[in-house]
């Protein structure tokens, strides 16, 4: 049990050597929004991060529905191999982009379609469960399947029938339902990534209201307004991979006694992606706080906030991709466990700096989620 | 899934335990006397921890309590002198402290599946304290009942009659709870995400607290339905005035504050353009004043605390507040706090949360 605390303490040292920026809050400056240049970094997060993140995966949900297709056509061990991959792929490239809750992929239950998760009670499996036991040939067709439930049209329903219990069947002539099946939700994705493309690339649409704060726009009034639901996007979602995407399969070690984990609560454990989302989550944040500049927004004596951002999410991403293996083998060694513990301890640190640190110097107040008022 | 994944529960548990306890400052250590306290109100420090502070007229500090997370609304009962701080949605505790200093402070945590939506109130003898509550998993409005005395167990519960409740008032007849169902679904996976914005259901529901039966409700047009009912006060007359928060277009004037009684439709207030654009289509926190016939507002986003009159719904007042968080009724008129730590005139070392509460009758 308490093998891996002296390991655990060594990662715990390391993420105090974080370049210090705390103190930086008693600076001169004044602590105001940067106006002159936040419409600037809201321009470069459209169009450098959100509009070709929706292109990656409207590309690769339509090479799932390629792949789906000639393993529906041909069934064989290589064509399903093929359909894993490109499985794959739009996890990873979903991974990326659904940090950007918001918006159109908040409209029709867009999120929740193209992923539902988590899937507490079961009662998302069961229902898949029932598709393939029934055949229920309405579940077939894209344009049927995206009035039934969330929990059977998105990658969560796609997981079960490319790797859950009966996956080896997709093979051979026995899979032919299931493989069907599989191709309507593929095609239902790549309808979900078309709409949410199209919403963003539309120039009078969502992105000139990002890009151009003002009184009559409908959803910034004022460049407070749209900085704040930037930063929400790297809050939200560093609170996302804390609480829902790690918590749920691994506590750590608390009083210490250490967790065993619950495995099967974790996303994508069956096709061994878990890991490989978080990363792609903390990827997908570490790109679009670079790429958007949003280390212009902080005043000249405390750019070095962006520096220990940037260092934190280096070293999570790192620590998240030797994490390798399926997730129940992970939680079963030492090793890797004290790297789920170094993740959890280091994304508690990120969302403090981001929220306190960063949100404070930029002019959003003391610790800008405190400000969401309820 | 268990309550405590809502908070962190052994971190929880460790505060709240014999150690967390003896960080409260002794009795006797207090410059000010219990009894100039009138207001309480939760902050956060400047170390990034949350506690309740009691208050004076004046807006000093008289006492505080540490807490183990984030609160939000609160509530008084005048007959037992008990307060309590509610946790912010979708926290898991709520902390009663006994403002005369006659208890030690009791936590109690929320059952399992259910949540609070942070705010709550006793009923007229003390001797019940009901809490807004999600039953996340049937996305349904609870409201819990607890023993407002000594155990604050848990001893039932009843529905709200809508999704998203927030806060709620106990009615004139000491026995209708006025609950503003703010429309929104939440649901604690996924933390403060709001769900629903493209199908809301916004309503006010008076329920009978003694047969948990629905007496009223009232839901709003369809040009409304993304117009959050979010928070009631009620005025002498027993009126129930209602503020709300507008999850529409940002460039949308929509009505933001309104009341009603028994048997009436809402009446929205027709405010002057200027006041609703000031508001930010988001009013953070009412109070009224019953004394002297005035309802407070106060606006986070707008920085700003408007007062109306409560016959006309004329606009008495405005001014700017940067970052105005709560407010209650004070003599006269009305204490304000803001999230940079300012309280009437006065500035503390904290940030204000979004309500105050007044340690009285009126």
């Amino acid at each position: 049990m308490r093998l891996s605390l002296p390991l655990t303490l060594g990662f715990l040292l390391l993420a105090v050597v974080a370049p210090a920026a705390a103190q930086e809050s008693n600076a001169l400056s004044p602590r105001v929004l940067d106006e002159a240049a936040l419409p600037g970094v809201m321009a470069k997060a459209v169009d450098y991060f959100i509009v070709p993140g929706y292109r990656d995966l409207s590309r690769a949900t339509a090479d799932l529905v390629e792949a789906s297709a000639a393993l529906c056509e041909t069934p064989s061990a290589p064509a399903l191999a093929e359909t894993r991959s490109a499985f794959s792929d739009v996890v990873r490239k979903w991974s990326m982009i659904e940090i950007v809750r918001l918006g159109p992929a908040l409209e029709q239950n867009r999120f929740e379609r193209f992923l539902f998760y988590p899937d507490r009670k079961g009662t998302g499996l069961k229902q898949v469960q029932a598709i393939l036991a029934k055949r229920d040939e309405s579940a077939t067709q894209a344009q049927n399947l995206k009035m039934k439930s969330v929990a059977v049209q998105g990658l969560g329903a796609l997981e079960y029938v490319l790797y859950g219990t009966g996956a080896e069947t997709l093979n051979d002539e026995d899979g032919r339902f299931r493989c069907r099946y599989g191709m309507a939700i593929s095609q239902n994705l790549t309808a979900i990534a078309g709409e949410l493309l199209a919403a963003w690339e539309k120039p009078e649409g969502i992105q000139s209201d990002w890009k151009a704060p003002g009184p009559d726009n409908p959803l910034f009034r004022d460049n407070k307004e749209a900085a704040t639901e930037l930063l929400g996007v790297l809050v939200h979602s560093v609170e996302m991979v804390k609480d829902q995407r790690l918590r749920p399969f691994y506590d750590g070690v608390m009083d210490g006694k250490q967790e065993k984990g619950r495995p099967k609560l974790a996303i994508y454990w069956r096709s061994g992606n878990t890991m490989e989302s978080i990363a792609a989550n903390l990827r997908g944040l570490q790109t679009l706080f670079n790429i958007a500049g949003m280390e212009n927004l902080l005043p000249s004596d405390s750019r070095s906030i962006a520096g220990s951002v940037n260092f934190l999410f280096k070293a999570l991403i790192s620590a998240t991709d030797r994490v390798e293996g399926p997730i129940d083998a992970a939680l079963a060694d030492n090793r890797r466990r004290s790297r789920l513990d170094f993740i959890a301890l280091n994304t508690a640190d990120l969302l403090d700096r981001l929220n306190r640190d960063f949100g404070g110097a930029i002019g959003l107040g003391a610790g800008f989620s405190f400000a969401d008022g309820d | 899934m268990d309550a405590n994944r809502l908070i962190d529960r052994r971190s929880f548990v460790k505060m709240a335990g014999a150690a967390w306890m003896a960080t409260l400052a002794p009795r006797g250590a207090f410059a000010l006397e219990r009894t100039d306290a009138v207001f309480a109100s939760a902050f956060m420090a400047p170390d990034g921890s949350y506690g309740v502070a009691t208050l004076t007229e004046e807006g000093k500090i008289v006492e505080r309590t540490m807490l183990p997370a984030r609160a939000h609304g609160m509530a008084f009962s005048p007959v037992t002198r008990r307060a309590v701080a509610f946790a912010r949605r979708p926290g898991a505790y709520a902390m009663i402290l006994a403002t005369d200093g006659t208890a030690e402070p009791v936590v109690i945590t929320t059952a399992e599946g259910r949540h609070f939506f942070g705010h709550g109130c006793f009923s007229a003898d003390g001797r019940l304290l009901y809490a807004t509550e999600n039953d996340f998993s049937a996305n349904r409005g609870m409201i819990g009942v607890y023993d407002g005395t000594h155990s604050f167990t848990r001893i039932g519960e009843f529905p709200t009659y809508g999704i998203g409740p927030h806060d709620m008032t106990l009615g004139a007849d000491g026995r209708t709870l006025a609950i503003a169902n703010g429309g929104i679904e939440t649901h604690p996976d996924f933390g403060r995400t709001k769900l629903n914005l493209d199908h809301m259901e916004p309503s006010l529901a008076l329920v009978d607290t003694a047969t948990g039966a629905l007496i009223e409700k009232h839901g709003l047009p369809p040009e409304l339905k993304q117009l959050s009912t979010r928070h009631v006060d009620i005025g002498a007359d027993g009126r129930i005035w209602f503020a709300c928060q507008y999850e529409g277009a940002r460039d949308d004037l929509p009505p933001l504050v309104g009341h009603f009684a028994k048997g009436e439709t809402l009446t929205f207030v027709p405010l002057p353009e200027r006041t609703t654009a000031a508001l930010a289509n988001y009013v953070g926190a009412i109070a009224i004043n019953r004394r002297e016939g005035l309802v407070g507002l106060t606006s986070p986003k707008g920085n700003v605390a408007v007062t109306l009159d409560a016959k006309t719904g004329a606009v008495v007042k405005e001014e700017r507040v940067a970052d105005a968080a709560g407010v209650a009724a004070a003599k006269p008129g009305f204490a304000v706090s803001s999230y940079g730590g300012l309280f009437m005139k006065r500035r503390s070392p904290v940030a204000w949360d979004q309500h105050i509460v007044r340690l009285g009758n009126d």
